[in-house]
């Protein structure tokens, strides 16, 4: 079990590929609903942290989905069941501490 | 910026990035640049400086971080491996070198400052500049947009305005326009239950809009068939009026507005552009007619046409209506870039303080330089050592080089930061000075960035490159090694002195002109008294105020009203107020020789005065009389004042002027009751502010020409203006509440903003030579402190040789007030030039005018003299045993 959390901006763009393949434009605008907004994932923060989850194995570049047109030739990415299994732990972690941190704030307690 | 240089920009961007990264991700993030470009603009408006601060950023950042990474991992491919050992080595340089200037915060905290200040006032005038000359101003195509106006050489007028019947055939006739339209501005008292408001109105023909390429935010513009003389009333609302006063509200469309009793109806609400081009609450047709030279004209130049060939064109228009249109042999038409005609007297005073802060920065490179080296060669062991190790000079060069640029790099951050602050102020002033046309933005964008960051990599190179590469550590150079090579060092450094004091002494003098210049025309007698002055205006509805005599009731009232108020010293009005506007008339004297053809009639500055006008202002009668309560009345009381001026303009220079009969326009009248006696002759008081000549002007009593306008001027009683406001706009109220008093102000201020401009930069250009001259006295300080610890050896051995303390220290100074003589020589030399470039920015003082170099001369003399002093003493104080001992 992991006990420290990886960074923000990874964690979302994971988090956006939850739901299935996107290019970079499409993790950006999903990450900006994810969080109402708050996160704006600028172009090489974006790119850069594609190539570094590529490169630790928890996402991988994939062909176009059939039903999108092609005609920008954008790169894709998935999540790989690293990927999967790493968003899912994260999870947890961000549960554990969310339950502890409600806890404290709770009344009463 | 254009879209493709945006996508050339966001290119070149994402060629900083690894290969491998580049070339996966390289198109696409370029392509999300733009698309964040243009989504920030759809929902912002233009982004300005906030937007490209992301950018860089985010790609320099991530960038350098992506090399780092690379060079940690190991880049893949061929063409990865020299990149690789590069930026591996470039990092450890980065570290290397940080580490060395936290040993040193001193000098890494001097550099720093010295950059700092170079780039703050580079960054604040090159916003002011750049906002002034390079920035594209805010409406379409606007490099196309020209003025429109003409000038009249005979007349003594390079602009007299646009005349209708001339645009009417300018418009119908040119080829090389695409559209043109003329405008002019005025205000009306817009009546309501709530009480009279003064609005201010364009009023412009039908095609501005297309000039301008606006398009309404609600409604429509008024057409054609509205903009003829005698058309229906309509106003368009600005988009601030509108929000103001009407909430904003899509309703008002059709409803009306009462303006000087007269209804109008709202057809439609302005884009924001069109309040740049002239402050205003509403737009009207101007539905032009009548004589006269009043309007402002814009056009937009045909594609690919110059303003010269469309000059060209209109001139060939204006002169082939002469059959019909006389005067136009005096006319001619002038058509002139927008840009050029509002601020291209700036041009030059703007570049001079662009230069100024060049040379302030060349100073602090020199200055920096100077600590590079003295640096460089206290290193000069370290680096023989590492070089002795077996590091190339490529590499150590490379080091200092690096050192350099962190800390030029700080600087350039500190630097713009101030200057970013110290600009915000300018342009504050600037706008409350209201000194440039609306459409004049100081906006933060890429050109300025980009030129912030190029000199600031600029001057880095200069300070850094050139000690870099005087540092040659030959092997073996130690110790042993260094007073074989000391005598060059030591002449480097003194170059870098004199250069010093040249630089500053240009500035020194260029500051010290312009604030004699100023100085002396704020204590320019302006020919009446500016103090304790309230000034306001006002203007009748003509549907109230009819004829003469009801206008001339209003304004005797009014007067009476405050001369009864008990703050008030004294009240009177006019047509116009000394430094405030013109109206130019033609006379001619009964008596004088016809002018020939070619010699111009000059314009003259006709006032029309209630009686009281001269006491109340202070204004001085040289001969004669002021007018009295029945000058005017009826035509036997035909009678007018002139000032020094008309009398040597118009009669000859006339010693007694008194008698003379003159009348108004250019041809003698028919009339015989058309002549006025001239009964008194006034001294010349500067109309037009201190900095321009006065024109010859005429006085006449309001009894027989009563204006439905007027400015009212009222003296304080206690001599503070402010303190009169509240009962004099009260007393306006009570003697009609439809007419309320606008534009109050005080004479002070009016004086004081006819000489902003002047002021501003004569103050900037004074900062600038201060800070100059402290960093001069603090490099030579520095210099000469250094080369005194390096010749510590050779003064101890003097002096152990019996060479008295005296003879020491004068061996110390006069070498280092030698190259201070040289340095101010050369600068004096170089100022002079430069003074002689500042034409029309100095009045009253002449660009050699002794004084200022005397005084220059002898302070840095003076201040160097001590800089070199202070280090020699302790040089002469020195144990020179103590010394050769330690050694």
């Amino acid at each position: 079990m992991i006990n420290s959390p990886i960074k923000p901006q990874w964690f979302h763009i994971l988090l956006a590929l939850a739901e299935g393949p996107l290019h970079g434009y499409g993790i950006q605008r999903s990450v900006l609903d994810q969080t109402d907004d708050a996160m704006r994932l600028w172009p090489a923060m974006l790119y850069r942290s594609l190539a570094t989850l590529e490169e630790e194995g928890l996402i991988v570049s994939v062909e176009a989905p059939d039903e999108e047109p092609d005609d920008e030739r954008r790169q894709y990415y998935a999540l790989t069941t690293d990927g999967r299994l790493r968003l899912a732990a994260e999870g947890e972690l961000l549960a554990r501490w969310g339950a502890a941190a409600r806890q404290a704030g709770a009344p009463g307690a | 910026m254009s879209p493709d240089g945006r996508r050339r920009l966001f290119r070149r961007l994402v060629a900083l990035f690894p290969p491998t990264l580049r070339r996966k991700s390289g198109p696409e993030m370029a392509r999300m640049y733009e698309a964040m470009y243009d989504e920030a603009r759809r929902e912002r408006g233009r982004p300005g400086f906030g937007f490209w601060a992301r950018v860089l950023w985010d790609a320099g950042r991530h960038a350098a971080a992506a090399w780092v990474a690379a060079s940690r991992t190991g880049a893949r491919g061929p063409d990865g491996r020299r990149g690789e050992t590069m930026i591996r080595s470039i990092a450890s340089d980065i570290r290397f070198a940080s580490r060395q200037l936290t040993r040193h915060p001193l000098y890494a905290g001097m550099v720093v400052l010295l950059v700092a200040v170079g780039i703050a006032g580079n960054a604040a005038v090159f916003r002011i500049f750049n906002g002034m000359f390079l920035q594209p101003l805010p409406f379409a195509e606007a490099e196309r947009l020209v003025d429109l106006d003409e000038r009249a050489d005979e007349w003594n007028l390079d602009f007299t305005g646009m005349a209708w019947a001339d645009f009417q055939a300018w418009r119908e006739n040119n080829r090389s326009f695409e559209s043109m339209a003329v405008f002019t501005s005025f205000g009306r008292n817009l009546a309501d239950e709530a009480g009279a408001e003064r609005v201010s109105l364009v009023a412009a023909t039908h095609d501005l809009d297309d000039v301008l390429r606006l398009q309404p935010l609600l409604g429509r513009f008024f057409g054609p068939a509205e903009d003829v003389d005698g058309g229906a009333r309509v106003v368009m609302l600005t988009e601030a009026y509108w929000t103001d006063r009407f909430g904003g509200r899509a309703d008002v469309l059709g409803s009306a507005l009462t303006l000087n009793g007269e209804p109008y109806e709202i057809i439609g609400v302005l884009p924001p552009e069109a309040e740049l081009l002239q402050a205003a609450d509403m737009w009207t047709p101007l539905q032009g007619s009548g004589s006269g030279w009043y309007l402002q004209g814009l056009g937009r130049l045909a594609d690919g046409i110059d303003a010269a060939v469309a000059q060209e064109d209109l001139t060939a228009i204006h002169k082939g209506m002469l059959q019909e249109r006389p005067v136009n042999r005096i006319t001619t038409p002038v058509v002139t870039p927008l840009r050029e005609r509002f601020l291209g007297g700036n041009r030059l005073g703007a570049g001079l303080l662009l230069g100024a802060v060049g040379l302030l920065l060349l100073i602090a490179c020199a200055n920096i330089a100077g600590l590079v080296l003295a640096r460089s060669f206290s290193r000069a062991d370290e680096l023989a050592v590492r070089q002795a190790l077996g590091a190339r000079r490529g590499r150590l060069v490379r080091q200092l080089l690096t050192e350099s640029l962190l800390l030029g790099m700080a600087g350039g951050a500190v630097g713009l930061a101030v200057g970013l602050a110290g600009s915000n102020l300018l342009v504050d002033l600037l706008a409350d000075a209201n000194q440039f046309p609306l459409w004049v933005r100081f906006d933060l964008d890429a050109p300025f960035l980009a030129f912030v960051l190029v000199v600031t990599v600029g001057a880095t190179a200069l300070f850094g490159l050139i000690p870099a590469l005087r540092t040659q550590p030959a092997p073996g150079a130690g110790a042993a090694g260094r007073s074989s090579t000391s005598r060059g060092r030591r002449r480097a450094m003194q170059s870098l002195v004199a250069a010093q004091v040249g630089l500053a002494a240009v500035l020194l003098v260029v500051g010290g002109l312009t604030v004699l210049d100023v100085r002396r025309l704020a204590s320019v007698d302006p020919g009446f008294r500016v103090d304790g002055l309230l000034t306001f205006r006002y203007s009748l509805p003509s549907n109230r105020y009819p004829d003469d005599d009801s206008r001339f009731t209003y304004a005797a009232t009014l007067l009476e009203r405050l001369n009864a108020l008990p703050d008030v010293e004294a009240a009177t009005s006019a047509n116009l107020m000394p430094l405030f506007d013109h109206q130019g008339w033609f006379f001619t004297v009964e008596d004088a020789p016809p002018r020939s053809q070619d010699e111009g009639n000059p314009v003259v500055l006709m006032r029309g005065v209630m009686p009281g006008y001269f006491e109340a202002l202070g204004l001085e009668l040289a001969r004669g009389r002021t007018f009295d309560d029945f000058d005017g009345r009826d035509e036997t009381r035909r009678v007018a004042i002139v000032n020094e001026e008309f009398v040597r303009s118009h009669m000859g220079g006339d010693a007694d002027p008194l008698g003379r009969r003159i009348a108004s326009g250019t041809d003698r009248p028919e009339d015989d009751s058309e002549w006025r006696t001239v009964v008194g002759v006034v001294r010349d008081a500067r109309h037009y502010g201190v900095d321009t000549d006065m024109r010859p002007g005429v006085f006449l009593p309001q009894q027989e020409l009563a204006f439905s306008y007027g400015q009212v001027a009222v003296r304080a009683a206690g001599g503070d203006p402010d303190a009169v406001v509240d009962a004099v706009r009260s007393a306006a109220l009570d003697v009609d509440p439809e007419v309320p008093p606008y534009a109050l102000t005080t004479m002070a201020d009016r004086f004081d903003q006819t000489l902003f401009t002047r002021t501003a930069s004569a103050w900037l250009f004074a900062l600038f030579a201060g800070v100059a001259l402290l960093l001069a006295v603090a490099g030579i300080y520095g210099v000469i402190s250094y080369a005194v610890g390096q010749r510590r050896q050779e003064i101890s051995i003097r002096m152990a040789m019996g060479a008295e303390r005296v003879s020491v220290l004068r061996s110390v100074v006069v070498q280092g007030m030698t190259m201070v003589g040289l340095g101010l020589v050369g600068g004096l030399v170089v100022a002079v030039a430069a003074a002689g470039r500042m034409g029309g920015l100095l009045v009253d003082v002449s660009a050699t005018e002794p004084t200022v170099y005397i005084v220059v001369a002898v302070t840095l003399l003076a201040v160097a003299a001590v800089a070199n002093y202070v280090p020699a003493r302790r040089a002469a104080r020195m144990d020179p045993m103590g010394v050769l001992r330690g050694e």
